[in-house]
């Protein structure tokens, strides 16, 4: 599973690692940069596909939370 | 105009309308305290850092409000955690502010240090370090919007005591941006809300499920819809008031101790209606036994919902209240189906709330709890501690509203109950408060009569003793071989002493006879009041659908 993001938060970056370790996935590749308050990132992943999915759905969380965050 | 950090955060608490935080000082948030000694912002000195969260969270959850603790850094902080992770878990809006070490001595192992945004990364919806009191104002309008926005949630806001003593330069305050409180997340699509209604028009046995989604001030709308269906309709924990008072259709809670009708009619169901709930495995217990070859419509504010536990056939992904009315709408927009021979059906699939048969002269936990809810007013606020009298009262309360019941229901952290009554009795003071606890958890959060006390909180306890930690015990005795490791609390103290040693109002109770008379006398009691119930150590909670398993695996009684 392979994601490309754009983030505000740069330690949304570690976050998502964090919860590919506990969802049993290895993260096989991470790119990321940072500018003017924008992070994007690349993140490629390997695991069960329940873990992978269940690791989706939570980054997914994380970005719709920064959107809330951008909108607020 | 705000002169340091400090006043600037209790400036921007008056803007957000807070009237009340709950908390406890200490170093570094020191100067916090200083600028709350002479604003309008009333801050109650609780006696642990985590009542504040339980508190903060009663407080929001019985008014619909942002509730606000503070505590300062190091271990203020990391006590505020459970309660933190408690409001996640549930959906609930609160901003905790947090004091943290000086600037120059982050990263230096200093006294009370801790890297608190890292640990409540996971426990919040977002947390922020301001490190420029410039940015103070713009950071807790932040805070505040987030905590509500959307799918509602705790965020912390971590400020160094430096930053909180800086001197403000008002040319270089970070402005704010306008605040969206009615960002309430995305608008249910048209095809989706009539995908959902022709789904249901052609189901014949059709049941909603409620879950806390309507919190959201959808909870009108929930009972306006399923009056219009004649649907049978059960409820999750965190959604206990949804149903309208006298509603023959409401089935009652669902899931592991749930009422029997509500989990057999949601395994005979042909359709379920999933509305801002999550699929607990709670509620679900085997997911890929429930709801087979069932349709599912699901709406949910929070699209990860969808699909995570149970796949949907339709999804409507919005907020709760519009997305009812949508459905309303749509329904009236043409044929209105009607499910009441099947409401009827499923009602009968119930019965009696099965009880372990206690001599009538020792005192019941459940006869208790009859009793008290047969006399308690019907606009209480009642909020519950984790364990075995969570799951009576919940199989038993019949709130007015959901915003009249308050229990830790996704993380279960003991010692959530009676903090949380407090916070609900300062967010709404005008209506009678009673927190039913266990013997386990009131021990956990004990130094809180003393908040009691300070306050003269009107907070009514009901403690049921079993003199044990009575889930646990229970599922020792069903699922491991009745070694009770750790369970037996037979050594607890004489709790109405402790209650009469803080100057509480207290009664007794250990045996049926007069109970009636007892309950009513500490109903009726002013001020705050304990009452001490000395139940029966091993009634156990039915009936009861072990973990990981289907409603065919029901029991009601030990085998």
């Amino acid at each position: 599973m392979t994601c490309d993001l754009t983030l505000r938060d740069a330690r949304s970056v570690a976050r998502i690692v964090n919860l590919a370790h506990r969802f049993n996935c290895r993260c096989t590749r991470i790119e990321a940069s940072s500018s003017a308050g924008t992070t994007t990132a690349f993140f490629a992943f390997d695991g069960p596909a329940v873990a992978l999915a269940r690791l989706r759905a939570q980054i997914e969380r994380i970005v719709a939370n920064e959107r809330a965050e951008g909108a607020a | 105009m705000a002169q340091n950090g400090a006043l600037a955060v209790v400036e921007a608490l008056e803007r957000e309308g807070v009237d009340v935080i709950f908390g406890y000082p200490g170093g570094a948030i020191m100067p916090l305290y200083d600028a709350l000694y002479e604003h309008r912002v009333r801050h109650i000195l609780v006696r642990h850092e985590a009542a504040a969260s339980f508190a903060a969270s009663g407080y929001a959850r019985t008014t619909g409000r942002v509730g606000v603790c503070c505590a300062t850094s190091g271990p203020g902080a990391t006590n505020l955690v459970t309660g933190l992770l408690d409001a996640m878990m549930d959906s609930v809006p609160m901003v905790a502010i947090t004091g943290q070490v000086r600037s120059e001595l982050m990263g230096t192992d200093g006294f009370q240090e801790a890297d608190v945004c890292a640990i409540t990364q996971s426990v919040t919806k977002r947390n922020m370090l301001v490190t420029d009191a410039a940015d103070i104002a713009a950071t807790l309008a932040e805070a505040f919007a987030l905590a509500l926005a959307g799918r509602p949630g705790p965020v912390l806001v971590d400020i160094p005591s430096d930053v909180l003593k800086a001197k403000l330069d008002h040319d270089a305050v970070t402005p704010e941006k306008p605040p969206a409180r009615h960002n309430k997340g995305p608008r249910v699509s048209d095809a989706a809300v009539h995908d959902a209604v022709a789904r249901v028009r052609s189901a014949r046995r059709p049941v909603a499920i409620i879950g806390g989604g309507v919190r959201a001030d959808a909870v009108e709308a929930y009972r306006a819809l399923v009056s219009m269906l004649g649907l049978p309709h059960a409820a999750t924990i965190n959604a206990l008031g949804a149903a309208a008072p006298g509603d023959a259709n409401y089935l009652g809670m669902l899931g592991m101790h749930g009422l029997k009708a509500a989990n057999k009619a949601v395994q005979r169901a042909d359709l379920i209606l999933a509305l801002g709930m999550r699929f607990d495995d709670r509620v679900t217990g085997k997911p890929d036994r429930f709801a087979r070859d069932t349709v599912v419509v699901h709406a949910d504010i929070d699209a990860t919902e969808f699909g995570k536990i149970i796949a949907a056939d339709v999804t409507l992904h919005g907020d709760l209240r519009p997305t009812l009315e949508a459905l309303a709408a749509a329904f009236a927009g043409g044929h209105v189906p009607r499910f009441d021979d099947w409401a009827t059906e499923a009602r009968l699939l119930g019965g009696a709330l099965p009880s372990d048969n206690v001599a009538a002269h020792v005192l019941s936990a459940t006869d208790v709890l009859d009793r008290f809810f047969a006399a308690a007013p019907d606009d209480a606020i009642v909020t519950t501690d984790v364990g075995q009298h969570q799951m009576w009262a919940a199989q038993r309360a019949r709130p007015s509203h959901p915003r009249n019941y308050a229990t830790s229901a996704g993380l279960g952290a003991m010692g959530f109950g009676f903090p949380a009554a407090v916070g609900a009795a300062f967010g709404r003071p005008a209506v009678p408060v009673f927190a039913i606890v266990g013997d386990g958890g009131f021990q956990m959060c004990l130094p809180e009569l003393a908040t009691l006390r300070r306050y003269n909180v009107p907070v009514k306890i009901l403690l049921i003793d079993n003199q044990n930690l009575g889930m646990v015990r229970q599922w020792q005795e069903l699922f491991f071989s009745e070694r009770y490791s750790a369970t037996n609390l037979a050594d607890n103290p004489d709790f109405a002493a402790i209650g009469e040693a803080y100057g509480i109002t207290t009664f007794r109770l250990d045996s049926p006879d007069g109970a009636d008379e007892v309950i009513e006398h500490f109903i009726a009691a002013r001020g705050p009041a304990l009452l001490h119930a000395a139940c029966h150590p091993t009634e156990n909670v039915w009936p009861m659908i072990p973990a990981g398993m289907t409603v065919d695996d029901l029991m009601e009684a030990r085998t």
